[in-house]
């Protein structure tokens, strides 16, 4: 018995201490990623660093692991707001793709700077040819709003929304350093940051609403109605909506909203908050007009709608859902104008406490931190 | 036949043994005349004991053998009582397993290990509902960043280790991670399921 355990256990200690070694096998990763950029395009790939990234086939596995420094210069004649790299791996995660983007710079003509990519693949082993990994210009946004790109993921809406609200928040934190000094600007940072805190972390799985055929709805399953937030300043107002609650589970919901502006509007997307059972609120999302080639006439409404399954958690925990608000967040006009909400309308609720700030809030309030409060006001005078 | 050890019988015959060595002790005197009739004289010495006047009495008619023994029981049952103790005071050392000679209790952790982590999967795959199979694209958040989950395949964006990262959820199938990076520029990743 003795010596047939020993027998056994030595030979398990060799068998694992192979698959160790096996699991370590490196690839090349130089041949894993495609660098794509149009010849026309006003950004040139000057350099690109892939830091510690590694490939390495573990047991069945593949897993790619790749921290790149792009380094890019605009090339242009105009200033660059914004740029969005497309991130595909369609061949080893069907269905799924990224992006990255660096939104509020000022990326005067000529000028280099860096955007970090940093990607892990899995996949199973197989013979492949060609790159795991592909990375192409998805789009350009310059100072004037015009736009240079594909725009397959529209990214044109997103950097366009984004540059209002980095419009909006430089203006707002320009004008209480006008109004209130220095000190009234430091005032303004703290309490942007002391914000961060309240916003909290929660963790989402979402999944397309593929319920099969003949499974059981949960019997706490009921629709929820959405207590709307009407924003003053807001041309477009959510009426009635729904989702479907089971538990930490929300399932496609639906909101209706009416276009009080006197324009055509063909995009909207409505802010989600969520209350917990224990009374704390988060931001639960966003839903979007369903219809990319939506056109809402002027006093006409639509039905947003989207059919997907997300879950909530914070630390492991399923959290409970108990209510939930609408209250509109952008507005793109037939015409390309964007609405979106002003700081006097964010600041009209306590509810919108939670949301995040705007990616130049992040970014100033960022500078406040690291720089100090000269370099603030250095950056808020320099456009 | 095993007898009770003496000082057992004394203990047991001045109604100093413990419940249940008494019930031990009883059972097996009930049967046993040799241990009944030395019980028997151990209640009678305690008679005649009690019976002793001091100082002044006759010392010469005193049992000193069913006296010593009677000693010599209760001072080696203080000395078990002192090892016991000593014993539990004594600091705890993790001794490795002898996993060479008995490897059983190992094996036997390993299953019951092994039994638990697969009644915990089934347990969730239970209560999962089917939309959330393993084959149908998911997208979950997680400490590393924003991954996109089908089958056997993952494709995850990374945020940078530490950063703060602000999460955006799109009812449309994606969700986008916003954190600051080391010039202190904000870089968006965003993974979409379409």
């Amino acid at each position: 018995m003795f010596l047939c355990s020993k027998g056994v256990f030595a030979a398990l200690t060799l068998a694992f201490a192979a698959a160790l070694a096996a699991q370590e096998t490196s690839l090349d990763v130089s041949k894993s990623v495609q660098i794509d950029l149009p010849p026309d395009a006003p950004l040139n790939l000057t350099s690109m660093t892939m830091g510690d990234s590694r490939a390495t086939s573990r047991g069945g596995a593949i897993v790619l692991d790749l921290h790149m420094g792009l380094t890019l210069r605009n090339s242009g004649a105009r200033h660059i707001r914004g740029v969005t790299l497309l991130i595909t791996a369609q061949e080893f995660a069907p269905g799924g793709k990224g992006s990255v983007t660096r939104p509020s710079i000022d990326i005067p003509p000529g000028e280099n700077f860096t955007l970090p990519v940093d990607i892990r693949l899995v996949r199973p082993v197989r013979e492949t040819a060609g790159p795991m990994v592909r990375v192409r210009l998805d789009g350009v946004l310059f100072d004037d709003l015009s736009f240079y790109g594909p725009n397959k993921l529209d990214s044109q809406r997103a950097l366009t929304f984004w540059e209002a609200e980095a419009q909006r928040d430089r203006a707002y934190f320009k004008q209480t350093l006008q109004a209130k000094g220095q000190t009234g600007l430091q005032s303004a940072m703290l309490a942007s940051i002391a914000k961060g805190p309240e916003r909290g972390q929660v963790n989402v799985a979402l999944s397309r609403n593929g319920r099969a055929v003949g499974s059981v709805v949960p019997v706490t399953e009921h629709a929820e109605k959405f207590a709307a937030l009407r924003l003053p300043d807001a041309p477009v107002e959510t009426e009635e909506g729904w989702a479907a609650i089971s538990g930490n589970e929300a399932r496609s919901p639906q909101i209706e909203v009416l276009n009080r502006s006197g324009k055509a509007v063909r995009y909207v997307e409505i802010g989600w908050l969520v209350k917990d059972k224990e009374g704390n609120q988060f931001v639960a999302g966003t839903v979007p007009a369903s219809d990319s080639a939506m056109v809402l006439p002027a006093g006409q409404r639509a039905r947003l709608q989207q059919d997907t399954v997300l879950r909530f958690s914070r630390s492991g925990r399923p959290i409970e859902i108990e209510s939930m608000t609408a209250y509109v967040s952008q507005v793109e006009f037939a015409d390309g104008h964007v609405w979106v909400p002003s700081r006097q309308d964010l600041d009209s609720s306590p509810l919108l406490r939670v949301t995040a700030p705007s990616p130049e809030e992040q970014r100033l309030t960022e500078i406040y931190q690291r720089k100090g409060l000269a370099a603030l006001v250095a950056d808020l005078n320099r456009y | 036949m095993n007898h009770p050890r003496e000082h057992d019988l004394a203990l047991l015959a001045g109604g100093e043994a413990g419940p249940l060595r008494r019930l031990l002790l009883d059972r097996h005197v009930r049967n046993c005349a040799p241990c009944q009739e030395k019980i028997a004289a151990y209640c009678d010495l305690r008679e005649d004991l009690g019976e002793i006047e001091l100082p002044g009495s006759n010392w010469n008619e005193v049992n000193w053998n069913f006296l010593a023994a009677d000693m010599r029981a209760n001072i080696r049952l203080g000395l078990e009582a002192g090892a016991c103790v000593r014993t539990a005071r004594t600091p705890w050392r993790w001794k490795a397993p002898r996993l060479w000679k008995n490897p059983r209790p190992a094996i036997a952790f390993a299953c019951v290990l092994i039994v638990t982590a697969a009644g915990e999967l089934l347990r969730e795959n239970k209560l999962r509902s089917p939309a959330v199979a393993d084959s149908t694209p998911v997208l979950v958040t997680t400490d590393s960043g924003v991954e996109f989950r089908t089958g056997a395949n993952s494709l995850t964006l990374l945020k940078h280790h530490g950063d703060v990262a602000n999460q955006t959820v799109s009812a449309r199938g994606d969700i986008s991670e916003r954190y600051i990076d080391d010039t202190g520029a904000v870089t968006i990743n965003d993974v979409s399921l379409q």
